[in-house]
């Protein structure tokens, strides 16, 4: 237990959590962004998925930036064509949403085995390029606590940077500009914006499109941060997660934030636990980030049925 | 929250029933509807197949030929056409109650674990094996389906998001058990020995795998059917997927409706489970042994707008495009996976409300004004 307690408080636990936390939280904040705006994006695991494909096959024939871009881009266009699915041809979204799920799992596989003809699975033969460290070591120069701050904040993905600052300025256009508010009224009660002039089938295909394009990103974080290469279905169920963590973070930014790393701390265990307790079976261990977000989507619906009763009472 | 993303799809369902309705020219939209989008989902396999492939008319006539060439590839078709049939149906039935419950890929896995024990247990070799077998599978798939559901009408917790992190936990739990419990001690293997053949589902056409799973999928569809509309539970639980709130001042009590569809679904599901390992396909449990095959219910429950009696006819057109497309990944260069960019584009398609060609209408219009007089 003793081991169990230094791992979990070290420095490279710390890297791994935010490692595992960045895709998760990437996914989660297109989760919010679809969920505020009135639809349930079931497909984020689906776009992810196309984003570590697009990311990996594009970063094997140009610099890393170009494949994370790639990886967004292909979100942005899943998520367009949501959009229209759902917007111009009044599909329901839960059933694009499935729809865009099944062309993932299946399409991914079967646009790798063509890209590399005829591989099934993994890109081995694909190498990819990876997302670089942002490396900090100069904060080493701060006398005192400067090593402290280095093993804190250096070595981790761009893209966990960019998550980080993605919480503050979808929490700052959500809140602070009127698109924002136009986005959670559309979400909240349609009639009013569209009374009041608001574009709300525009706002809804924006969300959209920002939504996927945001788990494509997590896709290419996953594809060249966290592993290196594209596996079949390796988003293992991320995008499904982020559902929870959306509602379990209260549907707002920093809620979400809290809920991305603590499923991403769980998720960090999985990787961590084998090497010290290899008792533990590792299909039990793999068990974890899901009991864990069904015990946190039950516990936050009891505390929200609570809530909901409070506010009836009164 | 699953109210406010249930809005939308609560306008656009209204929406789309306020036109007259006559059922036969509902009917008929409908089918022409799926009609329409098989035919644009075949004209896209064409293209992909055309850029994909060196011989592009070989793997498409495989595709549409092979499962009829032969006895065998008949049998893997019809025990496809079983096997989709029924997670199409656990499928069609928590859809008719508006309830996105993903759960029937954990509910086979569990099923097929208590059908395993109880095929490899004593019992198994005695003719108790397979009714057994075949009832602690719906049972356990049926507690599975239960417990999203139960938490779903108590908290309100999500079922999409229930439903899915249980199916992950149940593979876990299969891999787990499987490698632990079920294998013979040292053989390495991730397989348990054959079940013994008073387990096994009988043949029903010798040397091929049609058994008695085409018989349970063919009860199941009139069981279902019978439940649904012609019984009052079935009533209430399509007023509630309909419209919840309606039901609800009806007096109509969605909660229970709601985790005794999903309880209903689950012991589907537990059926499947049995219906794969104690079947001929398998006659074991070999961990993954599903391979994502139960979210196939998905497409067949929205192409067959959840209707029971059309659940089997959609199977049997899609299980022979599954079929064709193992037989084309197999005999040419055209991956299999192929299909389920088909199966993406119909389901969008049949799920989208659009109309058709004006010059399209005109004619059908015309054809069908024709025809009534």
């Amino acid at each position: 237990m003793n081991e169990l307690l230094v791992t979990i408080f070290s420095a490279a636990f710390l890297a791994t959590v935010i490692r595992t936390s960045t895709p998760l939280l990437l996914a989660t904040l297109g989760g919010l962004i679809a969920d505020l705006s009135g639809a349930l994006n079931v497909a984020l695991d689906g776009i992810m998925l196309i984003g570590c494909l697009a990311a990996v096959i594009v970063s094997h024939y140009t610099p890393w930036y170009v494949g994370v871009l790639a990886g967004l881009g292909a979100g942005a266009i899943v998520g367009a064509i949501m959009a229209f699915f759902h917007l111009r041809m009044k599909a329901d979204i839960i059933i694009v949403g499935f729809a865009i799920g099944a062309l993932a799992t299946g399409g991914t596989v079967f646009a790798l085995s063509i890209a590399t003809g005829g591989d099934k699975g993994t890109s081995i033969n694909l190498p990819s390029g990876a997302i670089p460290a942002v490396d900090l070591s100069f904060l080493n120069a701060i006398p005192g606590i400067g090593p402290v701050l280095t093993g804190i904040f250096s070595g981790h993905s761009f893209l966990s940077w960019v998550a980080a600052l993605l919480v503050f300025a979808i929490w700052y256009f959500l809140y602070r500009t009127p698109w924002g508010l136009w986005l959670r009224a559309v979400g909240e009660y349609p009639n009013a914006p569209e009374a009041a002039g608001i574009p709300i089938n525009k706002v809804r295909a924006w969300s959209l499109v920002v939504s996927a394009a945001l788990a494509g990103l997590g896709g290419a974080q996953l594809a060249m941060f966290n592993f290196i290469g594209f596996t079949a279905n390796m988003t293992a169920g991320r995008g499904f997660i982020a559902l929870g963590a959306v509602l379990l973070g209260a549907r707002h930014p920093v809620g979400v934030l809290f809920a991305a790393v603590l499923f991403g701390a769980f998720d960090g265990l999985t990787t961590v636990l084998p090497g010290l307790f290899s008792w533990i079976p590792p299909e039990l261990i793999r068990m974890i980030p899901f009991v864990v977000t069904i015990l946190a989507l039950v516990l936050f619906s009891i505390r929200a049925q609570r809530a909901l009763a409070l506010r009836g009472s009164r | 929250m699953s109210t406010e993303a249930a809005a939308p799809i609560v306008v656009a369902s209204a929406a789309g029933n306020m036109r007259p309705p006559s059922r036969r020219s509902i009917a008929g939209r409908e089918i022409g509807r799926a009609a329409i989008a098989v035919i644009i989902a075949m004209i896209a396999t064409v293209i992909i197949i055309f850029f994909v492939s060196k011989s592009p008319t070989d793997a498409f006539m495989t595709l549409l030929t092979a499962p009829f060439s032969k006895t065998r590839t008949i049998g893997l078709w019809v025990d496809d056409v079983a096997k989709l049939t029924v997670t199409g149906l656990a499928f069609s039935l928590v859809f008719q109650a508006r309830q996105f419950a993903l759960g029937v890929q954990g509910q086979l896995y569990v099923g097929a674990l208590a059908a395993a024990y109880v095929a490899l247990s004593p019992i198994g070799q005695t003719w108790l094996g397979l009714p057994l077998g075949v009832l602690c599978a719906m049972i356990a798939g049926g507690i599975y389906g239960f417990l999203p559901g139960i938490a779903k009408a108590r908290l309100g917790a999500n079922e999409i998001v229930s439903t899915l992190m249980l199916n992950y936990i149940a593979v876990e739990l299969c891999n787990f058990l499987v490698r632990v419990q079920l294998v013979p001690p040292g053989s390495g293997l991730l397989t348990t020995d054959r079940f013994p053949k008073p387990s096994l589902y009988p043949v029903l056409v010798p040397n091929t795998r049609i058994d008695l799973g085409l018989i349970f999928a063919i009860l199941a569809v009139l069981i279902v059917w019978f439940a649904l509309y012609r019984t009052s539970w079935g009533l209430k639980l399509r007023l509630v997927g309909h419209n919840a709130r309606f039901a609800e001042y009806a007096g109509i009590k969605s909660n229970f409706i709601m985790v005794s569809a999903m309880t209903a679904a689950g012991a589907l599901g537990g059926l499947l489970g049995s219906m794969f390992v104690q079947g001929q396909a398998f006659g074991q449990l070999t961990v993954l042994f599903e391979g994502g095959f139960a979210f196939e219910g998905v497409l067949i429950a929205i192409v067959a707008r959840n209707r029971p009696l059309a659940v089997p006819v959609v199977a049997l057109f899609y299980a022979y495009l599954r079929q064709g497309a193992q037989l084309m990944n197999i005999r040419t260069d055209v991956p299999a996976e192929v299909i389920s960019v088909v199966a993406a584009i119909i389901i969008l398609l049949v799920a989208s409300q659009f109309g058709l060609p004006a010059w399209l209408k005109r004619y059908a219009v015309g054809n069908r004004a024709g025809a009534t007089r």
